[in-house]
Order: C-alpha cells, then sequence, then structure tokens
C-alpha cells in the first residue's frame, strides 16, 4: 500500500464494526482506508513504553505520522482487538484525534473460510483476508490440502510468511477475521490436528499464552517476534518445514 | 572426494572423505574408514579457503540449517524417541525425535551469556584448567549468564575458590540447558561440552546423558 501526504484517511486498526466502518466511508467518500496496524516504517515517537507490542506501537506511531491526514480513527477496542487497543484508543483521543471507539463481537454472523485453505501464497491469503476487513476483494482460488497451518495474527514482520509453501492454512485470528468473527475465541483455538503447524505471536502480545498453549498441546511450533525476525527464527520455521 | 564443515563460532568440525589435505594434518582429531575428522580453530579453517562439498555454521549462503543438519546427523545412532541437545560455543539447540520421527525442537541461538564461549572466558580471566573444574552439587540459578558471573564474583570476593566458583556457574549452565530441552529423562549430548567433564556429571544429576561427540552436525551434511 503506498500512503501519501496528499490524501485524507479514514484510519482504524483490528477488525471495526462493519456497520460503523460503512456509515462513516459514506460520510467521506473520498478518503481512503488507512490500516494502522501496518508497519510503515514511520519513526518511533517513543510515546509507548520499549517494551510493548510492535502493533501497538504502529498504531501511535502511524496516527501521529499522519496526524494531518487523517479525519478520523476508527478504533476496534473489544475482545476482537486486546486491552492494549481499547487503552491506546483513549491515548490519542488525549492527543486530539478524533476517534470512534468499536466492539465487535458478535459471533454469530460466520462467513465461509474460503482464502485461508486456498493454494493462493500464504502472504497473498493474509493480505487479502486482512485488507479485505475494510474494502472486500474476491480472487480466483481453489482449495488446497494442508501440508502445513499458520496460526496467529498478522506478523509485524509479514516476509516471515514467504518461508511458508502455498499449501499452509491459516488459522487463528486472520481466520477469525475472514469469517467476520473476530472475538470468536473457539474459531481462535481451532486448528487440524494432523497438520504441522507454526504458532505465531507477536511479541508481548497476550495471545502468547494461546498460541504458547497449542503449540504444547498439537506438537506445534512456537514462535514469537517482536519487530523483525532473527535469522535464528527464520532458521527454526525453515527446520520445522523441512523436517515435519 | 569430499570435505564437509561444521564451522562453529570458535572451532570448525570438518569430515573429509577420500581427501588428503595437508592442511589439516596439524588438527587431525580421528579416523573411521575413509573419513578423516579435524578440529580447528574457526578463524583458521576461514583463513585455508578450502574448497567445501557441504557446510553449515558460520559459511554465509551455502549453509545448511543447523537443526537440519543435527537431525540427520543424529536420527540413526540414537533411540527412537528421544532428545538430543547440542550445546556449543554461541547457541544451543535441541531436537526431539518420536518413533524417529522429528517431533520437537528448540534453538536459542542469540545469547551467548550461558555457554561455551562465556565458560573459555571464564577459564582465561581466572586462569584455570579444565580439568581443575569437579562437579559440584551446589548450582548457581542463573536465568541468564551475565547475572551469573555477578554470583561467581561474589562468591570468589567471599573466600571461594574461583574453580569451585566456575562448577558452580557450569552446574546451572547443565541445569539450565536440561529445562531448555523440556527435562528429558535421556539426552544425548552434541557439541563442546561434550568435552566438558564437569558439565557432563552435572547434566547427569538431572538425566542419564549419552555422549555424541562434536561431528554430529557434519555428519548430518553426510547424510544429506
Amino acid at each position: 500500500m503506498s500512503l501519501s501526504v496528499d490524501k485524507k484517511y479514514i484510519a482504524f486498526w483490528g477488525y471495526p464494526d462493519p456497520k460503523i466502518m460503512s456509515e462513516v466511508k459514506s460520510e467521506y467518500r473520498d478518503s481512503e482506508w488507512l490500516d494502522l496496524d501496518i508497519d510503515y516504517g514511520v519513526p518511533d515517537l517513543n510515546i509507548l513504553p520499549d517494551v510493548s507490542c510492535k502493533i501497538i506501537k504502529n498504531l501511535v506511531n502511524n496516527a501521529f505520522y499522519y496526524k494531518d491526514n487523517i479525519i478520523k480513527i476508527i478504533a476496534a477496542i473489544g475482545k476482537e482487538k486486546c486491552d492494549s487497543g481499547w487503552y491506546v484508543a483513549h491515548l490519542l483521543k488525549q492527543f486530539g484525534f478524533d476517534v470512534i471507539e468499536t466492539k465487535y463481537e458478535q459471533l454469530v454472523e460466520r462467513k465461509p473460510i474460503v482464502y485461508s485453505i486456498s493454494d493462493l501464497p500464504l502472504i497473498d491469503k493474509v493480505n487479502l483476508i486482512m485488507n479485505s476487513i475494510a474494502e472486500p476483494e474476491k480472487v480466483e482460488c481453489s482449495y488446497v490440502k494442508p501440508k502445513f497451518g499458520f496460526w496467529g495474527v498478522p506478523p509485524n514482520d509479514i516476509d516471515i510468511l514467504k518461508l511458508f509453501p502455498k499449501e499452509t492454512h491459516i488459522y487463528g485470528w486472520i481466520r477469525c477475521c475472514e469469517a467476520g468473527v473476530p472475538a470468536d475465541l473457539d474459531l481462535e483455538m481451532f486448528v487440524d490436528e494432523d497438520v504441522p503447524t507454526v504458532f505465531y505471536s507477536q511479541a508481548f502480545c497476550s495471545k502468547g499464552a494461546l498460541a504458547k498453549y497449542l503449540a504444547n498441546k498439537y506438537s506445534g511450533l512456537y514462535i514469537d517476534i517482536d519487530d523483525y525476525s532473527t535469522n535464528s527464527v527464520r532458521a527454526k520455521v525453515e527446520a520445522f518445514l523441512r523436517l515435519r | 572426494m569430499a570435505v564437509f564443515v561444521d564451522a562453529g563460532t570458535t572451532y570448525s568440525k570438518i569430515i573429509t572423505i577420500n581427501e588428503n589435505l595437508s592442511c589439516l594434518v596439524p588438527y587431525f582429531h580421528h579416523e573411521v574408514n575413509e573419513k578423516k575428522y579435524f578440529i580447528l580453530p574457526s578463524k583458521i579453517f576461514k583463513s585455508l579457503n578450502l574448497p567445501v562439498t557441504g557446510a553449515c555454521g558460520h559459511m554465509g549462503g551455502v549453509c545448511e540449517n543447523e537443526i537440519v543438519a543435527m537431525s540427520k546427523g543424529a536420527m540413526n545412532i540414537v533411540d527412537e524417541n528421544t532428545t538430543i541437545l547440542d550445546l556449543g560455543s554461541r547457541d544451543a539447540k535441541w531436537i526431539k525425535f518420536k518413533n524417529k520421527k522429528f517431533a520437537d525442537m528448540d534453538w536459542n541461538t542469540s545469547c551467548a551469556s550461558s555457554t561455551g564461549a562465556t565458560v573459555e572466558m571464564l577459564l582465561k580471566f581466572y586462569d584455570i584448567k579444565s580439568d581443575d573444574l569437579k562437579f559440584i552439587d551446589e548450582k548457581y540459578i542463573i536465568n541468564c549468564g551475565i547475572f551469573g558471573l555477578e554470583k561467581i564474583m561474589d562468591d570468589i570476593a567471599s573466600g571461594t575458590k574461583a574453580s569451585v566458583a566456575v562448577s558452580k556457574f557450569i552446574h546451572g549452565i547443565a541445569y539450565n540447558a536440561w529445562n531448555f530441552a523440556k527435562r528429558p529423562t535421556k539426552l544425548y549430548l552434541s557439541g563442546g561440552f561434550c568435552n566438558n567433564n564437569c558439565f557432563v556429571e552435572s547434566l547427569t544429576k538431572y538425566c542419564e546423558v549419552v555422549l555424541l561427540g562434536q561431528f554430529i552436525l557434519c555428519e548430518g551434511l553426510i547424510n544429506e
């Protein structure tokens, strides 16, 4: 995604209530979406403590960097995000941002899982699902039998996903997003038992507890990465994929 | 003819097959049939610019993944259900086999504060020989090797012999390594610590230990 300082953005993070996103977008039709979760390489303003989840740092640093271009921030603050999202929404309001807080915790309206189990490259699957939160996309693809699984959230270092073959199914929060139920803990905990799975957590994220538990339960590989993966983490993933 | 090398941080382990390289003669370790085994400081190995058939460790882009090499090297010589720990100069890694198949692993490569390099520095700093280190039932709880150094210094300042303090430190490393490998009842040990009796005896306090020596990763390159 190329960002421009000339554009006006409706910023958001996580998986906000689609109805609210739609209402805001219809009010500002010429604006574009800006997903604040993503690492665009903007300077770290050191507003948050060093030991903070990199995604949460992204929210704050991106918001300040694009402050003059952001019309509103639609902030997910419920169980579909995390407490940090809730606190940061509050902080950004203190700094003068126009923040709409949303909770999207419904578990009933589930959409079919298509991309998570498709033959697209893993990185494309993840980008497609996450981009679809703001603007649903349709891409031709077919079901693929899984050789591996990737459980978790979109990593800050998205390139780690390039290590996986296209026969990788997605589980965890990303699958919940595709299903339109980002707060569905039961779906988030689901994996196919026989599929060797890498359980990923962003460092300093409380989802690490789930990732580690599931990795032990299903003999998977637990990894966490802070900002960018080290050679050792990449080597561990590579070894896991080659030896399992 | 072939040359395989596990280029570690401190030492390089080399296996040659049907190859006579005069430059390696001073570093000869042993031989089995057509295979000759050598250990030499990595800085010397790098200066030799040998043609290499297969490599792992610090050899740039041509390297095999070390966990993969370890798995291949150990698979045919360990029990069907077992854990192998490789503890070297800089990193610690383990793999577990279930029914002869890879089942689990971990690899701590980032920090050398509880591995061989630290022990070697301590021996030099306190002018201790490796043979002076004896197993001591007491250990330092060393969540971090750097904090472990502080305990050594405190202990020595209060009158403990340096060799005793370093032995407690090594016992702490052994305990950590056993925990890191998820507390197995039997552990195959690979890497430079196989030569450290104090470490091996300390580890034996927690599990049965079988020594594999320093060439397992290198053997795994041949088994490619």
